[in-house]
C-alpha cells in the first residue's frame, strides 16, 4: 500500500440496473458497489476518468468521500469489463479497517534472466501471476519480485516458495501452483495433430445402436455412408417427378 | 489432421442461434498475449488447424501456443444438386463456435512483437476480425 491514500469521490447511485448503469456510464460515471462489515450495500458512481487512472496505477486501497456519510476506507475486489474486455463497466469495494486482516491478490513480478533460457527451445512458463496474500490493509504489498536467475531447465518455482514480504502475511493460494517454470518446447510436425485420433475419421457415438448379431455386414452407425449418402440422391432422381396439384 | 472430439453423444445438432457476445473464454488467461476474436462465426477444426499451423512456422520453436477453442460443433451439409427431406444430410465438418470477444490462440515465452506477428499470422486465416491483446487488469 503507498504512503498517501488516493480519495475517490462518489455518488449515491439512485436508479439500479443495467439501463441506468449505461448512461451513468455515457456521463462519464463508473458504477460501482460498496459492501461490507455487516452494513447494507451501497451503489455508488465514481468519475470514470479518476477512478481508472487509480485502477491502472495499481491501487488497491482508497478512501471514499461518499456524499451525506463520513470518510470510508474500501479495499477494491473485483472489476467487471464488457465483452472484448477493453472497458471497465462496474467495481467492487469492500470496506475495511486499516488494521484489518484482509484477502488480496498480489502480482508476481519475475526478476533477472534464468540461465535455463540459454539452452534452445527453452521457454519460461508463468501460469499463475497473481497470488493471492491474506494480510493487514495497511502492508498490502503493490508486487512481489522473485528471482529467477538461477532457475534452469525442468526446474520451477511455486507459490509456496515465493518469499512474502511482510511477516505476518499468509499465503492462501496452493502452495504447489506453478509460479515459474523452464521447459523445453516439444517440436511439432507439421500435419501431426496431438488431440486428434490417429486414422479415426469420424468420433465414436456414445448413444449409437450397437448392431444386432447376424447384423454385422451393416455399417455401424458412427461410420460415414460413403457408398449410401452417394446412393440415396441418385436413387431420388431416378423416381419420376411427383404429380403436381 | 484438423481438430475432431474423440466421441460425442450424438452424432448430429441443431445449428441455435449464434448472435451472442462472449462471456466467457474471452481473456488471456495462460499466455501472455492473445488473437480475440471480434465476431462471431463457426470455425473449422481445419481453419484453426491452418492458424496454429502458420503461428507455429513463424515463431520456429519459440514460446508456446495455446488453442482456446475446440471445434465440438458437428455441422451437416447437403451433397450437391440433391433434393430437400429424406433427413438431416451427414457431417460435413466440425466447428468451434467462436462469438464476439472470444479469445481465439494465445501465445506464452515470448516477446510482444514476436507474438503480435505470429498471431496476426493466425489471423489472417480465420473467417472473423481478430485483434491482437495481452493480459487485462487484474485486482
Amino acid at each position: 500500500m503507498k504512503a498517501q491514500t488516493p480519495v475517490l469521490q462518489a455518488k449515491h447511485r439512485e436508479k439500479l440496473g443495467s439501463r441506468y448503469s449505461q448512461r451513468v456510464r455515457n456521463a462519464g460515471g463508473l458504477p460501482a458497489v460498496v459492501y461490507g462489515h455487516g452494513e447494507a450495500p451501497v451503489a455508488i458512481s465514481l468519475e470514470a476518468h479518476d477512478a481508472l487512472a487509480h485502477f491502472h496505477a495499481g491501487e488497491k486501497v482508497f478512501k471514499l468521500e461518499l456524499a451525506g456519510s463520513k470518510e470510508q476506507i474500501v479495499l477494491l475486489k473485483e472489476l467487471q469489463f464488457d465483452y472484448l474486455g477493453t472497458n471497465i463497466v462496474h467495481a467492487d469495494f469492500a470496506r475495511v479497517d486499516l488494521n484489518e486482516k484482509v484477502r488480496t491478490k498480489v502480482a508476481i513480478h519475475l526478476i533477472g534472466e534464468a540461465k535455463g533460457l540459454k539452452q534452445a527451445g527453452a521457454i519460461l512458463m508463468h501460469p499463475v501471476n497473481e497470488i493471492t496474500i491474506e494480510c493487514k490493509v495497511l502492508d498490502i504489498p503493490e508486487f512481489i519480485e522473485v528471482l529467477i536467475t538461477d532457475l534452469d531447465v525442468d526446474q520451477m518455482v511455486t507459490a509456496g516458495q515465493v518469499k512474502l514480504p511482510g511477516g505476518d502475511m499468509r499465503l492462501i493460494t496452493d502452495s504447489h501452483a506453478v509460479v515459474a517454470q523452464i521447459v523445453i518446447q516439444q517440436e511439432i510436425k507439421v500435419g501431426e495433430e496431438t488431440t486428434a485420433v490417429a486414422g479415426a475419421a469420424e468420433p465414436e457415438v456414445l448413444t449409437a445402436k450397437k448392431p444386432a448379431e447376424g447384423e454385422a455386414a451393416k455399417p455401424a452407425a458412427g461410420a460415414k455412408p460413403a457408398a449410401g449418402g452417394a446412393a440415396k440422391p441418385a436413387a431420388g432422381a431416378a423416381k419420376p417427378a411427383a404429380p403436381k396439384k | 489432421m484438423a481438430l475432431m472430439p474423440k466421441r460425442v453423444k450424438y452424432r448430429k445438432e441443431q445449428r441455435r442461434v449464434r448472435d451472442r457476445k462472449a462471456t466467457k473464454g474471452n481473456y488471456v488467461a495462460y499466455g501472455d498475449y492473445g488473437l480475440q476474436a471480434l465476431e462471431g462465426a463457426w470455425v473449422a477444426g481445419q481453419v484453426l488447424e491452418a492458424g496454429r499451423i502458420a503461428c507455429q512456422h513463424y515463431l520456429k520453436r519459440e514460446g508456446k501456443l495455446f488453442i482456446r477453442v475446440f471445434p465440438d460443433k458437428p455441422i451437416s451439409k447437403k451433397p450437391l444438386e440433391t433434393r430437400m427431406g429424406t433427413g438431416k444430410a451427414e457431417v460435413d465438418y466440425w466447428a468451434a463456435r467462436v462469438k464476439p470477444g472470444t479469445m481465439l490462440f494465445e501465445i506464452a515465452g515470448v516477446a510482444e512483437a514476436t507474438a503480435k506477428l505470429a498471431l496476426l499470422r493466425a489471423a489472417v486465416k480465420m473467417p472473423v476480425r481478430c485483434r491482437f491483446v495481452g493480459r487485462r487488469l487484474s485486482v
